[in-house]
This record gives structure tokens, C-alpha cells and sequence, in this order.
């Protein structure tokens, strides 16, 4: 009882692919789904989209191969197979439904062609159906034929054993041509219309210059971040240069206009920030909204391969508190970070100018690790938080507003959009014991700007944005060319990411194929 | 076949066990520094505890200020003039709790009252003695130091002891300064004293509990 060599040559690729997918599939679904946490010990860590992403690729080639062994080559040559029985031909059959149905949602996923929070969950539910399937067919198989079973798919028949490999010969080149053919289509465009530089575009968030009415605008689909609708959220992006500058406006839905970032609430012990993740990094009840724009020359999958997933990516350095992973990159090839924040730099009108680079060293000083993941260097400016030092359960605020009437706004639950969660540096003062007489309940923002807005490489990107009825109208600008190495050079062929954090520290939206700007005139 | 189905069972079950047990890692807290935070009594706290108000450099034995953003008398943005024993240049920097404007005697003094750690020795560090403390270890922008333990510190130049240097170039006119260490370079330069530079006061360990913790 041997198999032809085609068909265990296909074989042993699809339980090599699938245990491939199965482990780098269930990692990422770590990111939106903490419940899949239990398995961290049996999943493999580090840049998972890259293995995923190659993975789905092999399976397309094996399917195409397998249709036309199934309904070609097999009808030609004979092997020798077992009678198989009524249970296994549906096991079978249940296994050709939930393959085709993760490729198809994975395919979907990939191209953004539907809306992607319900194709997420089907691609993880068919994800754990192929895990049924592995034990309804191969530990069945095993249980009725012991060691047969093995020998059946690992030794080949001598008969056809030519044909077979140039079968095999002609599925590897199938390959080939597939990856050369989806290559073509790794990147979405996004072109960069030209506008005069006599025309004024204001960052103000409401793109009312008729040069922005003028464009269409190119929406992805984000998904799997926390809260949002379902965690995924619709984004539209439109883009202009005038040679000097870029600007981008981009909008997204978000039910909530969320500013109310890590406030603090007097106890009958002391002050404690309102938090509810915020230990473990992780924070996604009290935080404000933000977004954030990657910008790489490099288009490589997972967020131009700077995702390393997992508690630990890196054997030398810390793990991190939330088990999802870090971003940090080992290319020359630098990868850009403008994270817009509702309430820490919306009103310096910029966005925090970042970057992913190599893994820093580890401080022992620093409770977090954040591996590439590293702000421009600035001249001054800041924002800092009301604490003079964090912890989980009380804290003492490092300044107290100058009179009680300051915070009377806050204490109304109902208004928390319409205010600003911003903590003058001058008009609040040392705090000092004697004067901390707020009654229990009281509420207090937590967010100061120290002293002027950021100034230097930290401040490159001038930002702005407006919520109105579910939706965040952003506009972004930076100098196409900011001379600093920290920063990408903006220039057709650049790759760019959106990711949306809807009341979120970490867990924000995502999508797998990456922008990509094209100048118009290019 | 029941063997194999048991056998097969096991194998499951192991998987189960082992990813049950397996436990997502966490950051492990630093053993050993070579920094040690000490509070504003001179207690030694943990290496993710604080607040803190000094530094035990377990490396040199010396105690250092760590500055703060409290407006109090450790305030990081406070600069001084330097002046030491009627020698140098008084009252040419600028803090919040001098009358008037403020110098080096000035910080040392109210330090010393105020007896910061349980110290009431506290004085300018030498020139050796500051650039002990000067890191490479950088991300964009910082100072040359270890951030971690030495938060608010300025990309600017800290006045030392080290004195009575004869001045060069545009400031040669001024006959005589002190070295400063400049925390953008990480190198001691000669300034005039009338220059507005900041502080970090420096002390010997002399308590037990601080001595104690010296390797």
C-alpha cells in the first residue's frame, strides 16, 4: 500500500504549511485576541506575518497543484490506496470546506475586499476548525492504522515516479510564478497629487481647501484593535505635495470621541489613576484616541517586518508586560512613526515624530522596555503626566490646580468630549499636602504640557484633527525632505501603514498590505 | 488500537499540561546596578520604585542629587552663577527660591540645610568625579547620562569644582573660570563664572546604610 510520490510530495507540504500557519496565524491572532494568550508557550515568536504571509502562498500552490492532481494526473496513473471509509470521505470533505474557506477569508483579509472585522473572525474560527479537522482525520487515521498510516504518507510507489517528479518539478514553478505574480500586487497605490505651493493648505482638521475636494480619496480596512465597532474601523486617505511639503488628511470612523487619558480620581486613600491596563502598557478603557502613520522605504510584510510578536521576540532583552511584542527593525532601511494623540499633542498641533529602529539597550531603571520603538531627539517641549511617580494603586500628583473651581467642569460625567483634559503647567502649583482637600470622587486630568510644544527633529510633522459625528478628520504635514536620519524621505515608492487606536495604549487597528505613495507626475 | 488511542490521548494531555504551566513571560527585575536610588531620607528603594531624590553610584561610592521638575530647590531648571568661599561670581543664574538671583553657595546651602538623603555635606562634584557619570548608551536628543536614574537632566554644561582655570578665546578677557561638565558631549570645557550653567551636587557615602550597599 504506497502512495504516488506526487501526492506524498503534496501531502507532506500541506502538514508542513498547515502547522505553519496554524502557529504564525495563532500568534497574530494574539494581538486582538488575549484569550489565545493560554497557548503562548506552544507559539513561535517573532515576525510572524513574514512566515504567515509565505505560508498562505505554499497552500495556494498546493491547492492548484492538488486540483489538477485530483482531476488530471490521478485519473492517469495508478497507486495503490486504501478503501476509504464513509466517516473519513466526510472528514475529508469537511476539510475541503474549512480550506477553502480560510484562503478565501485569508485572500479577502489580504486584498481588502470586504470589510474586514466579520472576515477576521471567520478566518480564526476556520483557523480552529482545521484543527479539528487534524484530529478527526490524522489522529483517526492513526488510531485505526498505527504506523501504516505513517508509512503511507512518507513511502512513494515505484510506479509513475517520473512523472510524478516532474509533477513536482512543474508545482515548484507554479510557485514561483505565483509569488512573482502576487509580488506585483504587495502594495496598495496611494498617488500623491501635486498642488501649488502659493496654495495654503491649514492643518485644522477639516480639509476645507478645494484642493482636497478635488481628490479621491483610497480607504483600507483596519482591524484588531480594541473597541472601535467590532475593533475595526474604515480609513480614507488622501494625499498632496507642493515639492516643499506633504500633507495628508485622513479620516476614520470612531463612535467615540475618547479624552479622558488616564485621569485621576481622588479615594479615600489618596489620588489613583483611573486605569484598567494601563501596568501591563496595555491600557484600553481611560486613554485618549490616537493614529498612527508607518513610513518605510521597505514594503515587507508586518509592518515592513518591524513586528516581532510574542512575550519575549528578543532572547537578549526583557520580555514586555502585555505578551504582544515589540517593533524594531535590524535594516539600514529606516522605518518612520508619526503618532498623532488626541489630547498629548493635538493641541501642539503636531504629531509626536517616532521611529523603529534597532533594539535599544535595556536600562535598569526602566520598567518598560520599548526594544525600536523611540522618539526623535527635541530641543524642548514636553508633555508630562500629573504623578510624580506611577503606581498601580495611589499616587501623589505633582501639581494641584491653584483653586477647586478649575476642576468644577470635570466632575460632570456627560461632558467629557467637550473639555480640555489639558493641564496648564502655571495655572496649577506644587502640590503640597495641606492644600489637598478634595472631596472623594473628585476627578482631575493627568495630562501637563510642561512648557512650550515640542521643538527639534521631534517635531517635524505638524498635526490636527476634529471629531465630529463618529469620525476623526485628521490633517497631517511634514517637509518631504527633513535632512534628519531619523526620518524617511517622502518620495514615490515610499510604503506607508495606518494603524487607529480607538481609547487604546497598544492594541490598535492594522492591515496587510501597505500603501504605497506614487507622485503624480511620476 | 486502544493503545495507539491512548497514546494518543497522552500526547494531547502533555500538550495541554505543558501549555497550562507555561506561563507568558514577564520582564524579571533588575539583581544588580550599578546605580542604587535612595529617597528623600537616604533609604535605598528599588530599581523600578520611586519617587527618589539621590543616587548611590555603587561604582565610586559617591552619592549624587537627582534632579527634579517640583520647583523646589532640586528643580532641574535652575541654573547658577559659580560662586565658592567669596570666590567666582555671585547671584548670575536663576532659580525660584532665592530673593534674588542664585549661585553654586546658594544650592549647596539650602542642600545642606535641608539635609537632602539624611546628607549635610553636599557640595560641587570635581571634574574627574562628574565625568564618571557621563554615558554613551543614548537615544536622539538626551543628555549623556544614565536616564534612568538621572531624569530632567539638561543638555547643557554642570558647573564642578575644579576652578581657577585660565580662561581662552572670546572669554580669555575674563582671566579665570571653572570646568563645566557638557552633557551633549560629554566633555569637560573651562566657562566663565558668571555663566548661568546647572548643578548636580555630589557627596562622600558616609552613613552605614549607603556604605553598606558599596561592592
Amino acid at each position: 500500500m504506497n502512495s504516488s510520490l506526487f501526492w506524498v510530495a503534496l501531502h507532506l507540504s500541506l502538514i508542513l504549511v498547515t502547522f505553519n500557519n496554524l502557529l504564525t496565524g495563532l500568534r497574530i491572532a494574539t494581538q486582538s485576541r488575549p484569550e489565545i494568550m493560554v497557548l503562548n508557550g506552544l507559539l513561535p515568536q517573532g515576525l510572524m506575518h513574514r512566515w504567515h504571509y509565505a505560508g498562505a502562498l505554499v497552500l495556494l500552490t498546493i491547492t492548484v497543484a492538488f486540483l489538477i492532481y485530483q482531476f488530471g494526473l490521478k485519473r492517469t496513473t495508478k497507486s495503490s490506496q486504501p478503501n476509504v471509509s464513509l466517516y473519513h470521505r466526510v472528514v475529508t470533505w469537511f476539510g475541503y470546506l474549512t480550506f477553502i474557506c480560510i484562503m478565501l477569508t485569508g485572500a479577502a483579509l489580504y486584498w481588502q475586499l470586504l470589510p474586514n472585522a466579520w472576515l477576521n473572525d471567520i478566518h480564526f474560527y476556520a483557523a480552529l476548525c482545521i484543527c479539528l479537522y487534524i484530529l478527526l482525520h490524522a489522529a483517526i487515521y492513526f488510531v485505526q492504522y498505527g504506523m501504516k498510516v505513517i508509512k503511507f504518507i512518507l513511502v512513494t510507489s515505484p510506479t509513475n515516479r517520473k512523472t510524478h517528479g516532474v509533477m513536482v518539478v512543474a508545482t515548484l514553478t507554479l510557485g514561483l510564478l505565483l509569488n512573482f505574480a502576487l509580488s506585483t500586487q504587495k502594495t496598495i497605490p496611494l498617488t500623491v497629487h501635486k498642488v501649488d505651493i502659493k496654495e495654503l493648505i491649514n492643518i485644522d482638521g477639516q480639509a476645507n481647501e478645494s484642493i482636497w475636494q478635488s481628490i479621491e480619496p483610497v480607504s483600507v480596512w483596519t482591524y484588531g484593535g480594541a473597541n472601535f465597532v467590532d475593533g475595526s474601523t474604515q480609513v480614507q486617505i488622501k494625499t498632496i505635495e507642493n515639492g516643499v511639503e506633504a500633507f495628508f488628511h485622513i479620516e476614520w470612523q470612531d463612535p467615540t470621541k475618547s479624552l479622558k487619558h488616564l485621569p485621576l480620581k481622588k479615594t479615600a486613600d489618596g489620588w489613583q489613576i483611573q486605569q484598567s491596563g494601563f501596568y501591563q502598557f496595555d491600557e484600553t478603557e481611560f486613554y485618549e484616541d490616537k493614529l498612527a502613520v508607518m513610513l518605510s522605504d521597505s514594503c515587507d510584510a508586518g509592518g515592513s517586518a518591524t513586528a516581532h510578536l510574542g512575550p519575549k521576540p528578543l532572547s537578549d532583552k526583557p520580555a514586555n508586560w502585555h505578551g504582544k511584542g515589540y517593533h524594531y527593525s535590524y535594516s539600514t532601511k529606516q522605518t518612520d512613526i508619526w503618532h498623532w494623540k488626541a489630547v498629548r499633542t493635538n493641541d501642539m498641533i503636531l504629531a509626536d515624530d517616532n521611529f523603529f529602529g534597532k533594539p535599544q539597550t535595556a536600562r535598569p531603571g526602566d520598567r518598560r522596555y520599548t526594544a525600536g520603538y523611540t522618539p526623535d531627539g527635541k530641543e524642548s517641549g514636553a508633555y508630562v503626566m500629573n504623578w510624580k511617580w506611577y503606581n498601580k494603586d495611589i499616587i501623589t500628583p505633582k501639581r494641584l490646580p491653584k483653586s477647586a473651581q478649575q476642576l468644577a467642569s470635570f466632575q460632570q460625567s456627560d461632558n467629557a468630549s467637550a473639555l480640555n483634559w489639558i493641564i496648564p503647567w502655571f495655572g496649577y502649583e506644587p502640590y503640597q499636602k495641606a492644600k489637598d482637600n478634595y472631596p472623594i470622587g473628585t476627578i482631575m486630568p493627568s495630562v501637563m504640557y510642561r512648557s512650550n510644544r515640542f521643538e527639534g527633529d521631534r517635531a517635524d510633522v505638524r498635526a490636527f484633527a476634529q471629531w465630529n459625528n463618529g469620525k476623526w478628520s485628521l490633517e497631517l504635514s511634514r517637509k518631504l525632505d527633513t535632512g534628519s536620519n531619523n526620518d524617511v524621505k517622502l518620495q514615490s515608492g515610499v510604503c506607508l501603514w495606518i494603524a487607529a487606536f480607538d481609547h487604546a495604549q497598544i492594541a490598535h487597528t492594522r492591515h496587510s498590505r501597505a500603501l504605497q505613495l506614487q507622485w503624480q507626475d511620476s | 488500537m486502544i493503545i495507539r488511542a491512548l497514546s494518543l490521548i497522552f500526547v494531547f494531555i502533555v500538550f495541554a499540561i505543558y501549555a497550562a504551566i507555561s506561563k507568558p513571560e514577564l520582564p524579571e527585575k533588575p539583581m544588580s546596578q550599578r546605580y542604587q536610588k535612595l529617597n528623600s531620607s537616604g533609604q535605598p528603594i528599588a530599581p523600578w520604585a520611586g519617587p527618589w531624590s539621590c543616587v548611590l553610584d555603587q561604582k565610586t561610592g559617591l552619592v549624587w542629587e537627582v534632579k527634579n521638575d517640583a520647583e523646589n530647590i532640586h528643580d532641574a531648571y535652575w541654573t547658577y552663577s559659580w560662586q565658592l568661599n567669596n570666590m567666582g561670581v555671585a547671584d548670575r543664574g536663576d532659580c525660584y527660591f532665592e530673593p534674588n538671583r542664585c549661585d553654586t553657595d546658594d544650592l549647596i546651602r539650602r542642600a545642606n540645610q535641608q539635609q537632602t538623603c539624611g546628607i549635610h555635606q553636599w557640595r560641587l562634584p570635581t571634574k574627574e568625579e562628574l565625568l564618571t557619570l557621563v554615558s554613551h548608551d543614548l537615544r536622539p536628543g538626551e543628555a549623556t547620562i544614565a536616564k534612568d536614574f538621572f531624569p530632567h537632566t539638561k543638555r547643557g554644561d554642570y558647573w564642578t569644582s575644579t576652578a581657577n582655570q585660565p580662561l581662552e578665546g572670546a572669554f580669555k578677557h575674563l582671566g579665570h573660570g571653572a570646568y563645566a561638565v557638557n552633557f551633549i558631549t560629554g566633555e569637560a570645557i573651562i566657562i566663565p563664572y558668571r555663566n548661568a550653567a546647572f548643578v548636580r551636587l555630589v557627596a562622600e557615602t558616609k552613613t552605614e546604610k549607603t556604605l553598606s550597599l558599596i561592592k
